[in-house]
């Protein structure tokens, strides 16, 4: 037999495959060229007759025959054979997953309120919920005579000691072990003698801000700050101002609003019309306290912020009440996982 | 603080302004307004005085009047149902087509039966005031037909402005006045205080002797004879009522008129009934009592300071006068004016004392600028000379013990701009601070030297002058620019975000935050855990009995929140809450944890459809068990144990004490069903509560990383039947404690109790994994292993191993 033959063989094999439909017509395919008497077995055995110079080839193409017969019966096998039957998958069922946590929105606002200031150089800091007269007041720069000190606004446990009143402290205690420059955030619970309403809660959580250097700080930088952190918490449109204000540990000392992430500015019902909503404290460090914490007045700038984590809370959510926050209604925190 | 724009504006021009420049003004220089009152009559159609001429029964209603009025040229029948209205009476009478409140005109009205071409008006219906109470009754001898307009006060816009506590100075219209002063570059006008001495020398009719000038740096008195007190005149009462103090008489109403207007709180005493006419200015002594005004009798101390004449008090200085020296309408015709400066934590701690929040107090506990006491003092007599006819005496009594100089406070220019952001020149920082009253008294190429007028007491330092030039340039000029990244060397935040590892592990673990207030009543403590606890850190002045203690654990309150949310048919509440709790220590001194509470009830970590199927004790401890495991590994804290206690809030045999590494961190069981039952819950309640600290000890630290073992594991299974009492934990420290090498794990792959098994025991299987780090082992190797802990096992420990 000739190269020339075997190819033809081939091709004739293939074709009679190809037209081949029901399993026992595939099956005499397959018995009449590779059934123990079929063509190509025959083929092998006729492999000595070849002349020798052809014989590489002719067994190189005999072989390659082989396998694209056998990858092509498989293939006709396969579509001929008769289909199991495997029940479907029905898709609507419900998936099964493991329980969500659903982290506390207070606690998700002073995590998302970190993470935007960690971006601008701030690390949070820490302190306890039991402090000084001094820390909480005093080298605030807080006159004993204030109305703040009242036992009426305050929790005293002692002639000295109280819950704070505002997280201020940590940056007392921040300043007092270390020098310039400092660039913190200090998230944390407040004690205040409020009676407890819709938006009042005699514990509540503030996260305060803090930024002093020995190189000019300003209260545009403040204020570029503020604008930054407004953005990345509300919103990308929303812009900050600042209004004149008083605080005994700042000066200046201004309040800061946002514009309303709602209505842009326009005025709806969530800022009472305004177009602004009042989010935050904050001003130029006051050079008294500086002087209260060992720090060279004159040779250090700074600024603070401040601001109720509730409150932020409870404008981005839209939570109407503040009780709901120390519910623990599990059918309200879900809507947190 | 109420201020009446009309009344401002005697003091500075504000012309041009409208209500929202003037409104916009304030807010941006520092000034927040409150609110903006609209009040006064507006409506010039229809509107006239009216005569009743006579008024009789309605014939179809009780309650109901039929009147007729006369409004200057025609006589109305109108309906009137006013209980107050009266023949002979003048008042405001709407005529058909008059606009009302609401928008609509008057129309021809029958009021059950009777027709009524007109309207007689209350005082709330002409926007006066909210009263409803009757008709608004008008001056019997104004002409019937005079439009109302003419008579009634024209609309005024009345600010409520919140001042900030360090400026005293704003709690007046004269200090209102030179905010505006200052911002729109106009001049402050102050009122004449000019008046004949024509009276006796003062020092011969009245002495006052201050006896702690402490606390009186300054006292100056003045004596008025001759007063005719009486209602004082109605432009006055007017401004009174707008600024909500009630008009009382002349006298009374002077010195509110002046306090109002200038922030000097002024007292009037009747001269008559201060003994011997001598004032002393005195602390109280301990226990002195005084009636005051409202007529409460006032128990003193010896820190309170009164004025006090020879015999007895007669007043709290600064705070509220005494009833027995009190100047009742009509009462005296002779006036020992006291206008005195008192100091600010003096008349804050006895206005707290006291619970006596008068406007007086107000103004002397955030200091009053001593400077005025004069000139409040010549205000009010000049008004006393002009509406009373007082005869005053010569001269003033005037105690002053201020230490003379004013105060000068430095600025640098420099410093001013780049506090600031704005580059402002030296000459408007100059011209800002001039005028709000502040006297340049050297100026040098860097900095300056200012002179504070006496009543900025507020101004101290150069950083209160750098607030003044940015509120007053106005803080909008502040340039937006991009934010500074400024990294800060050596800042550590670990011991924060190993508790935020915490957190997010427990969400991970399928744990919903909960947060509980730090508070919380005896009751509620008590009910969880009865044992006395002497420790507790309980509020002296609590808001409530319910907050009336600081919590010492995180437990009853995470419990509550569970039972809480079973009971609302939540199938499977999972809550954990981070906080803090507080004890007092040995030595009393007050302390505080931080900690974790966990809890769990319901079906956890079932599949949705095998929900139904009850949970079980052991199942509900498991799980909470795995839980904090499974936090300590997350944590790397280490190896968690649990050994059995006894804890008064827990089922008996079901509360455990948590050890990590060996020492005690926190408590584990399940609720007892007493408990339970309070919300209705029949599945087992679990929970935890951990310290922290321990547990974030090593959150940090980093392990180096193992390679993963090069030879296959082997492993056989083991099954035995044990007695219900044998601990797991036994078992596996048998089989491990065998002396086998290369077992490297024991893993619980059964365990339960069937009723073929004998009473009291139940059937555990174990995996057991064998693997070599140096070699495959052999099916042989491993074999005799097993050999060797079977004999083990059943050598020391009474269990039956199950051939399979």
């Amino acid at each position: 037999m000739t190269l020339a033959e075997l190819d033809a063989h081939q091709q004739q094999s293939l074709a009679e495959l190809q037209a081949a439909i029901e399993a026992t017509a595939i099956e005499q395919v397959r018995v009449r060229y590779l059934g123990r008497n079929g063509l190509l077995p025959a083929l092998m055995k006729q492999l000595k007759d070849v002349p020798v110079a052809d014989r590489p080839e002719f067994g190189r193409r005999a072989n390659a025959w082989r396998a694209a017969l056998e990858a092509a019966l498989t293939e006709r096998q396969a579509a001929a054979a008769p289909r199991e039957t495997v029940a479907p998958f029905d898709a609507t069922l419900p998936g099964r997953w493991p329980t969500l946590g659903a982290m506390h929105p207070v606690s998700r606002i002073i995590e998302d309120v970190c993470r935007v200031f960690a971006r601008l150089g701030f690390t949070v800091a820490d302190g306890p919920d039991i402090e000084t007269r001094f820390n909480n007041f005093t080298a605030l720069n807080t006159p004993a005579h204030h109305p703040s000190l009242d036992a009426t606004d305050t929790f005293w446990l002692g002639d000295d000691q109280l819950l704070r009143t505002q997280t201020s402290p940590v940056q007392i205690r921040v300043m007092t072990s270390r020098p310039p420059p400092v660039r913190i955030v200090t998230p944390g619970r407040c004690y205040r003698r409020d009676t407890t309403d819709a938006t009042h809660s005699a514990n509540f959580h503030q996260i305060e801000g803090l930024y002093v250097d020995t190189k000019p700080v300003s209260l545009a930088d403040l204020k570029a700050t503020l604008a930054c952190f407004a953005r990345e918490t509300m919103g990308p449109s929303v812009g900050v101002r600042f209004r004149p204000h008083f605080f005994p540990f700042t000066e200046p000392s201004v309040e800061v609003d946002f514009s309303c992430h709602v209505c842009n500015g326009s005025g709806c019902r969530v800022c009472k019309q305004s177009g602004w909503i009042e989010i935050a404290g904050a001003g130029m460090v006051d050079p008294r306290v500086y002087r209260l914490v060992g720090y060279d007045a004159d040779s250090v700038y700074g600024y603070a912020f401040g601001m109720g984590v509730e409150r932020i809370a409870m404008i981005k959510y839209g939570i109407t009440d503040i009780r709901l926050l120390y519910e623990n209604d599990v059918r309200f925190l879900g809507q947190f996982a | 603080m109420k201020v009446p724009v009309s009344w401002l504006s005697e003091y500075v021009d504000l012309t041009g302004l409208t209500v929202k420049d003037l409104s916009d003004k304030l807010t941006f220089s520092g000034v927040e307004v409150e609110g903006i009152e609209q009040v006064g009559f507006d409506r010039a159609e229809k509107y006239v005085v009216a005569e009743v001429r006579s008024c009789a029964p309605h014939p179809n209603a009780d309650r109901l009047r039929l009147c007729q009025v006369f409004d200057g040229t025609t006589e109305l029948q109108i309906v009137c149902g006013a209980p107050n209205v009266a023949a002979g009476q003048k008042v405001c009478l709407a005529q058909l087509g008059a606009t009302m409140p609401d928008g609509s005109k008057l129309k021809k009205a029958k009021i059950r039966g009777v027709e009524s071409f007109g309207m007689l008006c209350a005082a709330d219906e002409l926007g006066l005031s909210d009263s409803h109470e009757g008709l608004l009754l008008l001056d019997p001898t104004l002409p019937a037909g005079r439009p109302l307009t003419d008579v009634l006060p024209r609309p005024d816009t009345v600010f409520d402005l919140e001042i900030t506590w360090n400026r005293s100075d704003c709690l007046s219209m004269i200090g209102i006045a030179r905010e505006f002063a200052a911002l729109l570059e106009r001049p402050v006008k102050l009122p004449d205080v000019a008046f004949p001495e024509n009276g006796a020398p003062v020092a011969q009719l009245a002495t006052v002797r201050v006896e702690d000038p402490a606390l009186c740096p300054r006292y100056t008195a003045r004596v008025l004879t001759g007063v005719q007190d009486g209602p004082a005149p109605a432009w006055m009462q007017r401004r009174l009522e707008q600024c909500g103090v009630r008009p009382i008489s002349l006298i009374v109403d002077v010195t509110n008129y002046v306090m109002l207007e200038c922030g000097q709180p002024l007292h009037a005493f009747d001269y008559h009934r201060v003994t011997d006419h001598t004032i002393v200015v005195r602390r109280a002594r301990a226990g002195e009592r005084l009636a005051t005004l409202d007529n409460v009798a006032r128990v003193l101390d010896d820190q309170m300071l009164v004025i006090a004449d020879p015999q007895a008090a007669v007043a709290v200085a600064g705070v509220m006068g005494g009833a027995g020296s009190e100047i009742a309408p009509g009462s005296t015709d002779a006036v020992l004016l006291e206008s005195a400066t008192f100091t600010a934590p003096s008349v804050k701690r006895t206005a707290t004392l006291l619970n006596l929040k008068t406007e007086s107090a107000r103004r002397f506990e955030r200091s009053v600028d001593p400077g005025l006491a004069e000139w409040a003092s010549r205000r009010a007599t000049a008004l006393l000379v002009q509406l009373g006819g007082a005869t005053v005496a010569q001269g003033v009594i005037d105690v002053d013990h201020r230490h003379a100089a004013p105060r000068q406070v430095a600025l640098r220019f420099r410093r001013g701009r780049e506090v600031i952001g704005v580059p402002l020149d030296d000459a408007r920082m100059i011209q800002i601070l001039t005028s709000l009253g502040l006297q340049l008294a050297e100026q040098h190429a860097e900095q300056a030297l200012f002179t504070i007028p006496s009543w900025r007491v507020d101004l101290e330092i150069e950083a209160d002058l750098i607030e003044e030039i940015a509120r007053m340039h106005g803080l909008a000029a502040i340039p937006d620019q991009a934010p500074q990244s400024v990294a800060v060397a050596g800042a550590d935040d670990a011991g924060v975000r190993a508790v935020a590892l915490c957190r997010h592990t427990l969400l991970s673990l399928g744990f919903t935050e909960a947060m509980n207030y730090s508070f919380l009543s005896a009751t509620e403590l008590d009910t969880f855990d009865p044992r006395p606890t002497s420790r507790r850190l309980t509020l002296p002045n609590p808001v409530s009995a319910d907050y009336a203690i600081l919590r010492d654990s995180l437990l009853s309150q995470l419990s509550g929140a569970l039972g809480r949310n079973a009971a609302r048919q939540v199938e499977m509440v999972t809550l954990f809450e981070i906080g803090r709790v507080f004890w007092r220590n040995e030595t009393d001194t007050p302390c505080e944890e931080e900690r974790v509470a966990i809890g769990l009830c319901g079906p956890v970590g079932r599949t949705p459809l095998d929900r139904r199927r009850a949970v079980t004790n052991e199942e509900a401890a498991l799980w909470l068990k795995g839980a904090v495991e499974a936090l300590a590994t997350r944590l790397r804290a280490g190896a968690i144990t649990l050994r059995p206690v006894d804890h008064p809030a827990m089922e008996p045999g079901w509360a455990t004490e948590i050890l990590l590494q060996d020492e005690p961190i926190g408590l584990l069981g399940l609720l007892r069903s007493s408990w339970r039952h309070q919300y209705r819950i029949n599945a087992p309640v679990a929970v935890a509560e951990l310290k922290l600290l321990p547990l974030l000890a090593n959150v940090g630290r980093v392990t180096p990383a193992q390679n993963v073992p090069p030879f296959p594991a082997v492993r056989r299974d083991l099954a035995l039947v044990a007695p219900r009492t044998l601990p797991h934990g036994e078992i596996v420290a048998t089989i491990k404690k065998s002396g086998v090498s290369d077992l490297t794990n024991v893993s619980l792959f059964d365990n339960f109790e069937t009723k073929g098994l004998v009473q009291g025991t139940r059937n555990l299987g174990f995996t057991l994994e064998f693997r070599s780090p140096s070699r495959t082992l052999t099916d042989d190797e491993v074999n005799l292993s097993l050999q060797k802990i079977l004999q083990t096992l059943k050598q020391t420990l009474p269990v039956e191993i199950r051939e399979g």
